[in-house]
């Protein structure tokens, strides 16, 4: 295969890999199979899309290959890690370790300063006071809050609070990036924004991001887009590449 | 290390207010029950704390001071004759029926017949010199402040006790009885009042030692011998909790004291509970966020408990300076009050106890924190 941008692609190795999965919620006597034996890699240092319609199960595909939750069949490889056979605690210490999280709302405690909600988690990363500090400032540097770092959520706008959610992910360097919807509650400058920083740090940083979303402005800037419906992989393009690389899969 | 505990607390101060609040009722509310049934019941020992002598020699069986029966009078020479007593005097205790001059009816009193000399051990805390020497006139007593309106009478007034005269020489403070009246008079004002011709002797003989600090080994020493008739000793500490412990527990005030003090703890814990669990709720997403990137359940716990911790410090700091106001104004109204080392201990503990109940029931709420409910 050949990439436009295959020297700042060092390794090609999949950092997630989904093998035959399956997933189904039971309410009441009503069984919803959401996830159905899909099997997906996805390459390192790559920001991938995965879109498709509300309940098509984007969302519950996110949480099974970022550790979140359990899948009821198949297997999920993430960083060489069998997710399915660590237990809570373990879960909870590959993700400390591996992975960063932006969620649709911003989620950030009122009574933190931006600096704050930033620097939390590193302190629970067993890092230095001095190095959780100098990755909190260079982190919210990088989205561009170095101005607002003392700030709290009151008094940042949306953007600016997806921004710091960013950076409370960026700061723990993590090699696995996951995305749901991080630019839905965004206006189109705002959206834009993110999706640069996204893209930004899948490039510079070599994570790998994995993001959810149906927001067409983010297809041009993914490496790869997967659509999904029902619980199933429609197409994998890759927006960027020749068009021999583009390969669809039949559902 | 980011406080997020405090700033929380901090920041949103309203959302835990209710909890202080409760919090800190409770630790009111108990501070001020032991308080006052620490002062209430302490008065009961008053004859014994309110006096200077280390050993007590009464009636064997004795439950508290005001139920004592007569020792025979020979008992003091006996005492005496051990080298580590330096004094003895006789007390008298009668119980007396009061008319004042003006209309009270009859008034339960408990008549003290004392030493007046001016180195006397009775109530030798409790009476100014002067007051003790004016009692040495015949038919002379002494009664508390807090009592004159129910008594009918003022400094100078006439009554009678048992239908023999007294007068009111003076007037002293502190000296409030329970379930009565304390009328203080010589012993030989005592033994004038007394209807009773059977009861010749002393109620008690009160011993001053040599050395204060062998009141147990002394006590121990003086018991058990019956050549004068029945009788025993007490070291003055001992007979002073048995007298607070009878009327704590054999009237049912003790266990009245621990149903409120259940029943405050029960509603605190309640109040304070539902607060932090609201406030878990109010943070469940952040918490959630937090835990999907990777911080342990284990360390959200600690922030629930921590805050559970300084709502109880908060609440406690509250109660204790209320609760300090609110015992000098009893003071100043002459209610008794008392609050001793090991009942501010118990009420601190009774506190905390409530805020970390209410933190573990708080973290349960951290179950919702589930970092999968965020996608969507």
């Amino acid at each position: 295969m050949i990439h436009p941008v295959t020297a700042t692609e060092p390794m090609r190795t999949p950092a997630l890999q989904a093998d035959g999965i399956c997933k189904a919620f039971v309410s009441g006597h009503q069984r919803t199979q959401v996830l159905d034996g899909l099997t997906l890699n996805i390459d390192a240092g790559e920001l991938t899309l995965i879109s498709g319609p509300s309940g098509c199960g984007k969302s519950t595909l996110l949480a099974v290959l970022s550790g979140l939750q359990k899948v009821d069949s198949g297997r999920v490889q993430a960083l060489g890690s069998e997710l399915g056979q660590l237990d809570l605690r373990a879960l909870e210490r590959f993700r400390l370790q591996h992975t960063g999280f932006v969620f649709q709302g911003f989620n950030l405690f009122p009574a933190l300063s931006a600096f704050e909600q930033v620097e939390l988690p590193l302190n629970h990363m067993g890092l230095s006071r001095d190095e959780a500090r100098r990755r909190a400032r260079s982190s919210l540097e990088e989205v561009g809050l170095a101005h607002r770092m003392r700030l709290r959520p009151s008094e940042l706008s949306g953007g600016e609070k997806q921004r710091v959610a960013i950076a409370r992910a960026l700061a723990k360097e993590p090699e696995l990036l996951f995305a749901d919807e991080p630019t839905s509650a965004l206006d189109a400058a705002n959206g834009q924004m993110i999706i640069d920083i996204l893209h930004r740090i899948a490039r510079t940083h070599g994570t790998t991001v994995l993001c959810v979303s149906h927001d067409p402005r983010l297809v041009v800037h993914a490496d790869r887009v997967l659509a999904m419906e029902d619980g199933r992989i429609l197409s994998d393009q890759r927006p960027h590449a020749s068009l021999i690389d583009n390969k669809e899969i039949p559902s | 290390m980011v406080a997020l505990a405090r700033k929380t607390l901090i920041y949103e101060w309203r959302r835990f207010l209710p909890a202080m609040l409760a919090v800190g009722f409770a630790g009111l509310l108990q501070l001020l029950q032991i308080a006052l049934v620490l002062g209430i019941f302490g008065s009961t020992s008053l004859y014994i704390t309110g006096s200077s002598a280390d050993v007590w020699i009464g009636y064997p069986g004795t439950q508290s001071v005001g139920s004592g029966r007569t020792i025979d009078a020979d008992v003091e020479s006996h005492v005496l004759m051990d080298p580590a007593v330096q004094r003895v005097e006789p007390y008298i205790w009668i119980d007396g029926d009061w008319r004042g001059p003006t209309e009270t009816g009859g008034v339960s009193v408990f008549v003290s017949g004392i030493d007046p000399r001016p180195d006397g051990l009775m109530f030798s805390k409790a009476l100014a010199p002067d007051l003790r020497t004016r009692l040495a006139e015949p038919g002379a007593v002494v009664v508390d402040r807090s009592v004159l309106d129910q008594l009918g009478v003022d400094i100078g007034h006439t009554a009678t006790i048992n239908g023999h005269q007294v007068r009111v020489v003076g007037i002293s403070s502190g000296l409030r009885a329970l379930g009565g009246v304390n009328v203080l008079c010589s012993l030989d004002t005592a033994r004038q009042l007394n209807d009773d011709p059977t009861d010749s002797g002393p109620t008690y003989l009160v011993a001053k030692l040599r050395d204060p600090t062998q009141a147990d080994a002394v006590a121990a020493r003086l018991r058990g011998d019956t050549a004068f008739g029945p009788y025993t000793t007490w070291s003055a500490s001992d007979f002073a909790s048995i007298s607070v412990r009878y009327w704590l527990f054999d009237t049912g005030a003790g266990a009245g004291v621990l149903f409120l003090a259940g029943i405050v703890f029960l509603v605190g814990a309640v109040i304070t509970s539902q607060t932090l669990i609201a406030a878990v709720n109010g943070s469940v997403r952040e918490y959630a966020t937090l835990n999907a990137l990777g911080v342990g359940v284990g360390a959200l716990r600690k922030v629930v408990l921590e805050q559970a911790f300084w709502v109880g410090a908060l609440g406690l700091l509250g109660a204790s300076a209320l609760g300090i106001l609110l015992m000098m104004l009893a003071r100043s109204q002459d209610v008794p009050v008392v609050l001793n080392l090991p009942a501010a201990l118990a009420c601190i503990i009774l506190v905390m106890g409530l805020a970390a109940v209410s933190g573990l029931a708080a973290m349960r709420a951290l179950r919702r924190a589930d970092p999968a409910t965020l996608l969507r």
